[in-house]
């Protein structure tokens, strides 16, 4: 894999597998406000996943290698986007968009000036759809913190969603080649701290306490490596499932698609 | 998502962004066959609203290249949305009304997604179109 390719494969993945899991709250989130709004971002998700695998279908890759007859062992996403919710537990995909949203938010602006132009000139049009990602996470954060239960399970899912959130800043094989070719102009290393600087403050400032990044135990589970957790393989088998089913041999399209 | 306005399109963000000096295209100064596909590009309409694709400013270019004695169109056009549940139908139908044109053998098309589509790219006639559907901008 080229460190474009890898770059590609970790924007692409996150996006995608972030997604597919939000969109199990559709009709379960509390409000008929945020069941929408948490709808409308994972389809902003989806269609910037799509952009990226975008990027690697011109390079040669079709559609079903990129997701339908890809090995879940391939995929290069952060555990904290493939984790299954606890059930009915708000709190999880609050905290679990902010951080992600948070980390996103940088990384995209690390992209802006990279030496590939397909990364560049997608860049500016992703983090225009970006802002009320976060704004959304905030507000529900700041609402569900002052509470005395939803306290509880905000920290709760904090405590649980923190150690797979640092698999975001997980390097890769080419982690090396991606800075010193320019297609990131920072590391992912550089990144991270900028991130525990925006969120620990914060999450302290609503009466959280945030697991001591060097010192929070972490699961084996790393993601960008290929190695995933239990929930990643379940929610593999499940959105593959009905192309298996029915048998085809190439992603379907819609009518007139491609015509 | 703002609910407060009339949008047809729930997912595009009527904002103002920064204007580009050579956006909005329209095709006006081109000729022969070229001028050709704009005009057909013309009559292709946004699924949801009663504009036309090159008043709404989604095409961004149209070139016309002779390949092995064939006439072949090629349309660079954006989207106001990176998740637009419409794109496939839009490209679709913008490809056939391209190759649709008088002496085009073939067509097809490019989505960019730079410079950003606001509500800048839209000409004139676009947003007196938008304001006639019901749209306050």
């Amino acid at each position: 894999m080229t460190p474009l390719e890898e770059l590609l494969f970790r924007l692409a993945d996150d996006e995608y597998v972030i997604a597919e899991r939000y969109t199990e709250w559709q009709i379960y989130a509390p409000t008929i406000e945020s069941d929408l709004a948490l709808a409308n971002i994972a389809q902003d998700e989806f269609g910037h996943a799509r952009l990226w695998y975008d990027v690697l279908e011109e390079r040669g890759y079709e559609e079903k290698d990129l997701l339908w007859e890809r090995d879940p062992e391939d995929f290069r996403h952060s555990t904290l986007c493939e984790l299954a919710f606890e059930e009915g537990d708000w709190a999880d995909p609050v905290v679990r968009s902010y951080l992600y949203d948070t980390a996103e938010r940088l990384r995209l602006e690390a992209l802006v000036d990279s030496s590939e132009p397909a990364i560049a000139g997608r860049v500016g049009k992703l983090l225009s759809e970006e802002n009320y990602h976060r704004e959304h996470a905030q507000s529900w954060l700041e609402r569900l913190a002052e509470g005395n239960e939803s306290h509880h399970r905000v920290q709760a899912a904090l405590d649980r969603l923190f150690p797979h959130a640092l698999s975001i800043f997980e390097p890769g094989e080419q982690e090396k080649e991606i800075v010193s070719q320019g297609l990131r102009t920072e590391s992912l290393d550089d990144l991270r701290e900028e991130w525990f600087e925006i969120t620990i403050p914060y999450l302290e400032s609503l009466g959280l306490s945030v697991p001591e990044p060097e010192e929070v135990a972490r699961p084996d589970a790393r993601g960008r490596d290929g190695s995933h957790t239990a929930d990643w393989f379940d929610l593999h088998e499940s959105f593959t499932a009905t192309y298996h089913e029915l048998g085809f041999d190439q992603p379907t399209r819609l009518r007139g698609e491609g015509a | 998502m703002s609910s407060d306005r009339p949008t047809a399109c729930a997912y595009t963000d009527y904002v103002l962004g920064d204007g580009h000096e050579e956006f909005p295209k329209t095709g006006e100064d081109s000729t022969g066959v070229e001028r050709r596909v704009w005009e057909a590009l013309y009559e292709v309409e946004d699924p949801e609203m009663p504009i036309s694709v090159v008043d709404l400013g989604l095409i961004y270019d149209v070139r016309v290249e002779e390949i092995d004695e064939k006439t072949h169109a090629t349309v660079t056009m954006t989207l106001t949305y990176t998740g637009c549940p419409a794109r496939s139908m839009l490209k679709d139908d913008i490809r056939g009304a391209a190759a649709s044109a008088e002496g085009v053998d073939s067509a097809e098309v490019r989505l960019v997604w730079s410079p950003e589509w606001t509500l800048e790219m839209v000409t004139e006639a676009g947003k007196a179109d938008l304001r006639e559907f019901g749209l306050s901008i």
